[in-house]
């Protein structure tokens, strides 16, 4: 399903390649690849800067092991400045990208609230100890980034789903007021995880909003999916 | 409440509307005023103020009771019942038993008795040739409505048209649907802060919608405003 060279044609808007290039211009690395992970949204590349950064994350793909999963399933940034001091960690993708001459690479988590979306990696040739204010750049970027990459795919993917019944915009409404609430985050945030849900879920988010009003769910406690392939 | 008693507070209650016209007001909290003085002074249980949007679909601004049952009774009578009927054709009408309705008011006949409901009347709200929403009164009653109460409803249904139409029309052209729209996209941050103090107080909406309009008047603000306010979190009601 994948092919082993990227050739910029994921089906995504063009404007996507702009994604990952703006990690490359922020901070000191070499290439930069942005892809989503796992049940939500599939796995693809969605914007690489070279062929080699979008490979790095095909291999990952492909042997479900790597930096970009393990950023995504804890939420958190993957260092590490010298991938050959892993082989313990991930054998299989090491292997597969060696010819690359990749020394350092970083993964960041892209979510949106308890909805992983995938991540965005990073990678030097030469050894690099990502500063502090470069690691807290790149979150903040991958966490935008991760709100556009979800919306984006949301678009094409939903439909008005009844949405166009005043009672249901009002239920919606009330839901995302409750997520704000239980996950502290802003009301357009707490839309974007109904939704997000709702399209992980294959229901209607006037279906997840009345869940969420009915208590029978809650973000906070929505169980963390591995986000197998 | 003995007729005197409601005279009274009748006139005052038209003195406090007057009053809100002349200064600067919010249409929510003027449309909310007039539903909770229907449900005091006439005959009824519940009343509800719905709005066309630019689309023409009704939509409920402003209810006596904020419990999702009761403004999905109204929703669907501005589906198929009496709300539509006389938002459609300009003229009050009045379903003095609720089991007698048209088959094809069949999901709003059931909705309603289900929720206790017996009676209904739905006025339009109008200027000139142009209806912009209904004003919806449930009754758990059957029967007509008391020709008094009519008058009193009509009365606070035109206030109610005058005063949206009214709102900002001098800085704003006066774009009936502008004005309409205004009032219905408040709606959307009052539902959502419905939804954050229920569940932060973990209450039912209804009773959190009870939280934030008491908080409003202890305050002195507009409804619109708090909501806007326990959205961001600048306001969190203990």
């Amino acid at each position: 399903m994948h092919e082993t060279e990227w050739d910029g044609s994921s089906g995504y808007p063009s404007q996507n390649t702009d994604l990952s290039v703006q990690f490359v211009s922020l901070l000191p690395v070499d290439g930069a690849a942005v892809s989503t992970l796992g049940k939500l949204l599939g796995s693809e590349t969605i914007s690489a800067t070279s062929p080699l950064a979008a490979r790095i994350d095909e291999m990952q793909f492909d042997l479900g092991e790597g930096p970009c999963w393990d950023a995504m399933r804890s939420f958190s940034p993957v260092i590490e400045p010298d991938l050959g001091d892993r082989w313990d960690r991930w054998p299989a993708f090491i292997d597969a990208i060696r010819s690359g001459g990749v020394t350092s690479i970083f993964a960041f988590p892209l979510h949106v609230g308890p909805l992983q979306i995938g991540a965005v990696d990073l990678f030097t040739q030469r050894r690099l100890e990502l500063s502090a204010d470069d690691t807290d750049r790149a979150a903040r970027l991958a966490e935008k980034v991760s709100r556009e990459v979800l919306r984006t795919a949301l678009i094409s993917a939903t439909s008005a789903d009844g949405l166009e019944r005043p009672f249901s915009r009002r239920l919606v409404h009330q839901a995302t007021g409750m997520v704000v609430s239980q996950l502290e985050v802003s009301a357009e945030d707490a839309e974007l995880i109904i939704k997000g849900h709702a399209f992980a879920q294959g229901k209607s988010m006037m279906e997840i909003a009345q869940q969420v009003i009915d208590r029978n769910l809650n973000f906070r406690h929505l169980p963390v999916d591995g986000g197998d392939q | 409440m003995t007729a005197e008693g409601r005279e009274e507070r009748l006139v005052s209650t038209f003195a406090t509307l007057a009053d809100a016209l002349t200064t600067d007001y919010d249409v929510l909290d003027l449309l909310q005023l007039l539903v909770d003085t229907c449900a005091e002074v006439l005959n009824i249980s519940e009343a509800g103020i719905l709005l066309a949007d630019s689309h023409g679909t009704l939509e409920v601004a402003a209810s006596t009771s904020e419990s999702n049952r009761l403004v999905e009774v109204m929703q669907l009578s501005a589906e198929a019942g009496p709300c539509i009927e006389s938002f459609q054709s300009g003229r009050a009408i009045s379903v003095p038993d609720i089991q007698q309705s048209p088959s094809r008011w069949q999901v709003f006949v059931t909705t309603a008795l289900g929720e206790g409901f017996q009676s209904a009347y739905a006025l339009p709200m109008r200027l000139r040739d142009t209806t912009i929403g209904t004003l919806n009164l449930m009754r758990t009653q059957l029967g007509t409505m008391d020709d008094r109460d009519v008058v009193a409803a009509q009365a606070f249904a035109d206030v109610a048209t005058i005063g949206i139409l009214q709102h900002r029309a001098l800085e704003d052209s006066g774009r009936l649907n502008a004005q309409l729209q205004i009032a219905l996209d408040s709606r959307i941050v009052i539902e959502q802060a419905k939804g954050v103090v229920a569940s932060d107080l973990d209450v039912p909406v209804e009773e959190a919608f009870v939280r934030i309009r008491t908080y409003a008047r202890s305050h002195q603000l507009a409804l619109r405003e708090v909501a806007a306010r326990i959205v961001t979190r600048e306001i969190r009601l203990g």
